[in-house]
């Protein structure tokens, strides 16, 4: 390997970590309005679900600069094998697995994404639930690798990006639409109370999906 | 050996138990050796008995035509619908016939399977059946691999391809089908589903042939059927009658109240029928005009003291419970529905804004479903307030109709069960 | 997808089981697309033309939002 390294390398990685860390923070914002069905009036929900497409290969842009840039750069000992294989590397090694996991799972849900009229649509939600997991993994990854994240700025940045996904994950179940199929793989939503109004001889239903499809799903 | 115009066919012999492998074969003892099967059952113009009416004989020819070396018989005995009881009679009276008739359909398309599916809450269904399928096994007369199945007691459940999705996948619930005719597989298997008594029938047509067949019933409804008589009258009766019979012949067999309201026929996802038309002969060619159907064989009796409004709302209220809440239409429909009606029977505030919505709604909700359990639903509500147009009036007015004096029930409607204790594997 | 067509119609088809009331199909294509008080989608049943170029742009949109792939263009073969 040869030895190539300069501090612009290593900025270049810093740098488009923290951009990648705020696009995907943003994707996933976006993910939970278009989950939530929020659109329709001043922006189109159809608008909403394109941002969200259209950011995330911006951000999956950077994160590959960024995975690359470590790659190259013989400064710090991570090699292409620690960026896909978690706790291979020598320099840091929680943090960077896991930002290796988060790549990887990253990866999975791009390519998935990119087949998504090709593969069924069960499968391609199982994967992309694990976008919420990827991004638990690289925020801490930017907390423990991150040069720029310990303090100041790029502390605050952290947090607030933090706080905007929590808020999202809890957004996101407490006004989660009532759904006729509860058919989401591995979700853990089952709808709430029906809309409609309460009849005085029935019960109100649906109230919950079908019990519990998800047990025994191949 | 039986007489071709005499009754019963399917439930010849029937005794408090089911007759035994013996007893079927001396009882049912063919004429002659029917030659061609495939020919004889065209012939026959036998149409289904679940509900559908469609022609047996072609069923059977589209999975002829089908590649694959394992191909299946499925019976359907799953009896979903709550006002019928004529596939537990003909199993307690004779489950030999039904399992030849599925013998002789595999024997058509080439199938070496036959599973014969029956709800798990059936226990008197399931003892009968495999009874008789033990006894085929011990007298080694097989032909076919038989095998009996449990599914969930779902209404939906015994819709056709819930019933197969159930065997491949183990949950019933009704599958998207964009390509009619298509052809639905166990696996990579074919599968010809067909109801028990249609396989009962098959059973009588090969031992005795079309000719014998046609010799009761019409020329384009031949044959004969059983009918579930309920409602208005002291008990529910199972009766084996030949299509064409005129519904007051029915009714009078049954016992029934002669002078009824209306009549609920083909399930509840079928019609009522003003009690006007009960000279009309109970087969599709005179019903279908009246806006009704034979369906699944279900006759429902609605007294003169009964309340047409009162019992649709029981009905679709049910049916809304039995949704498999995969369709967005069906699963928030059919609530509505079932909640504009309540406001209607109980002549709520804004008895004529549910009435119009209901009206809506039922435009709105038809053919939207992956299957056809709300479209069912949709046709029986909209006959209710063709045949109830008055008692709907009188409702809306908040005026008492000719059933309000009476509290009592007739459509057998099952209680609710609760929602979570929905089993749908 | 390039193909021209200059004959025939196409039907918008929805898969109801897929379907989970996003409501982006009424959105990208309103001219073939209605919304039920529930949310799901009330789509034209007669054939569009293929000449109709608009529609045919607007359900191809339809057909790619669909969060849940939930839609299908079918052609419908020319009946004259």
């Amino acid at each position: 390997m040869i030895a190539l390294t300069s501090p612009y390398l290593w900025y270049t990685t810093r740098a488009t970590g923290i951009v990648t860390l705020v696009l995907f923070t943003l994707v996933v914002a976006l993910g939970t309005l278009v989950s939530n069905r929020i659109g329709g009036t001043i922006v189109g929900r159809f608008e909403l679900n394109e941002l969200h497409r259209s950011i995330s290969i911006v951000a999956m842009v950077f994160l590959l600069i960024h995975v690359l840039t470590t790659i190259v750069d013989s400064y710090v000992a991570t090699g292409i094998i620690s960026v896909v294989v978690p706790m291979t590397s020598q320099f840091k090694r929680v943090g960077v697995a896991l930002g290796a996991i988060s790549f990887d799972l990253m990866v999975a849900v791009l390519v998935s994404s990119v087949m998504k009229s090709r593969i069924e649509n069960r499968s391609w939600r199982f994967i992309h639930w694990f976008s919420w997991l990827a991004f638990i993994a690289s925020i801490v990854h930017a907390y423990l690798t991150g040069t720029d994240t310990k303090d100041g700025a790029g502390l605050v940045l952290v947090i607030v990006c933090s706080l905007v996904v929590i808020g999202a994950a809890l957004w996101r179940y407490a006004a989660r639409p009532t759904r006729a199929s509860g058919r989401t793989a591995l979700s853990p939503l089952a709808t709430s109370d029906t809309p409609l109004p309460s009849d005085p001889t029935t019960r109100a239903f649906p109230s919950q999906p079908r019990a519990q499809a998800q047990r025994g799903r191949k | 050996m039986i007489d071709a115009n005499v009754l019963p066919r399917v439930l010849h012999g029937s005794s408090r138990r089911p007759l035994s492998l013996v007893q079927h074969e001396e009882a049912f003892a063919p004429r002659e050796r029917v030659t061609s099967l495939l020919d004889e059952l065209e012939a026959s113009g036998l149409t289904g008995r679940g509900g559908a009416a469609f022609p047996t004989a072609r069923k059977v020819r589209l999975l002829r035509e089908q590649h694959g070396r394992r191909k299946w018989v499925v019976v359907n005995a799953m009896e979903g619908e709550p006002a019928s009881h004529k596939e537990i009679s003909l199993l307690s009276s004779n489950p030999h016939l039904v399992l030849d008739g599925a013998e002789y359909l595999a024997s058509m398309i080439g199938a070496e399977r036959i599973d014969v599916c029956v709800a798990r809450d059936n226990p008197t269904a399931i003892n009968h059946l495999n009874q008789a399928i033990h006894e085929r096994e011990r007298s080694a007369k097989r032909e076919a691999l038989i095998e009996l199945r449990t599914l969930p007691g779902r209404y939906v459940a015994g819709e056709e391809s819930a019933l197969i999705h159930w065997l491949n996948d183990n949950e019933s619930l009704p599958q998207y089908r964009p390509n009619r005719p298509s052809i639905l597989k166990i696996g990579h298997a074919p599968a010809l589903v067909d109801n028990a008594e249609t396989c009962a029938n098959v059973g009588l047509i090969g031992r005795y042939g079309a000719g014998w067949f046609r010799g009761l019933g019409t020329p384009q409804s031949p044959g004969s059927t059983l009918v579930s008589v309920t409602g208005a009258l002291a008990h529910p009766t199972v009766l084996e009658v030949a299509l064409g019979t005129p519904l007051r012949l029915i009714l009078a067999a049954a016992n029934a109240d002669s002078d009824p309201q209306a009549l609920l026929l083909g399930g509840y996802g079928g019609n009522w029928l003003d009690a006007a038309h009960l000279d009309v002969a109970y087969d599709n060619e005179a019903l279908n005009p009246l806006g009704a159907a034979v369906g699944a064989g279900v006759i429902v009796v609605l007294p003169r003291h009964g309340c047409g409004v009162l019992e649709t709302q029981r009905v679709v209220r049910w049916m809304a419970n039995e949704s498999a809440r995969q369709c967005g239409p069906c699963a928030f429909g059919l609530p509505a529905l079932a909640s504009d009606l309540a406001q209607l029977t109980r002549g709520l505030a804004d008895a004529s804004g549910a009435h119009q919505r209901l009206i809506e709604r039922c435009e709105a909700i038809n053919g939207r479903g992956a299957c056809h359990h709300p479209d069912g639903v949709v046709r029986f509500v909209r006959s209710a307030l063709r045949v109830f147009a008055s008692d709907f009036d009188q409702h809306i007015k908040h005026l008492p109709c000719p059933g309000s004096t009476s509290p009592a029930h007739f459509v057998p409607v099952p209680s609710l069960e609760r929602e979570e204790e929905l089993q749908w594997l | 997808m390039a193909v021209r067509r200059r004959s025939g119609g196409f039907l918008l088809k929805v898969n109801p089981i897929l379907c989970d009331g996003y409501g982006h199909c009424h959105e990208l294509a309103p001219e073939l697309v209605e919304m039920d008080e529930w949310g799901y989608p009330i789509i034209v049943k007669t054939p569009t033309p293929y000449a109709n170029v608009a529609a045919l742009e607007s359900a191809r949109y339809a057909v790619r939002g669909c969060p849940r792939q939930a839609l299908r263009i079918e052609r419908v073969i020319d009946q004259s």
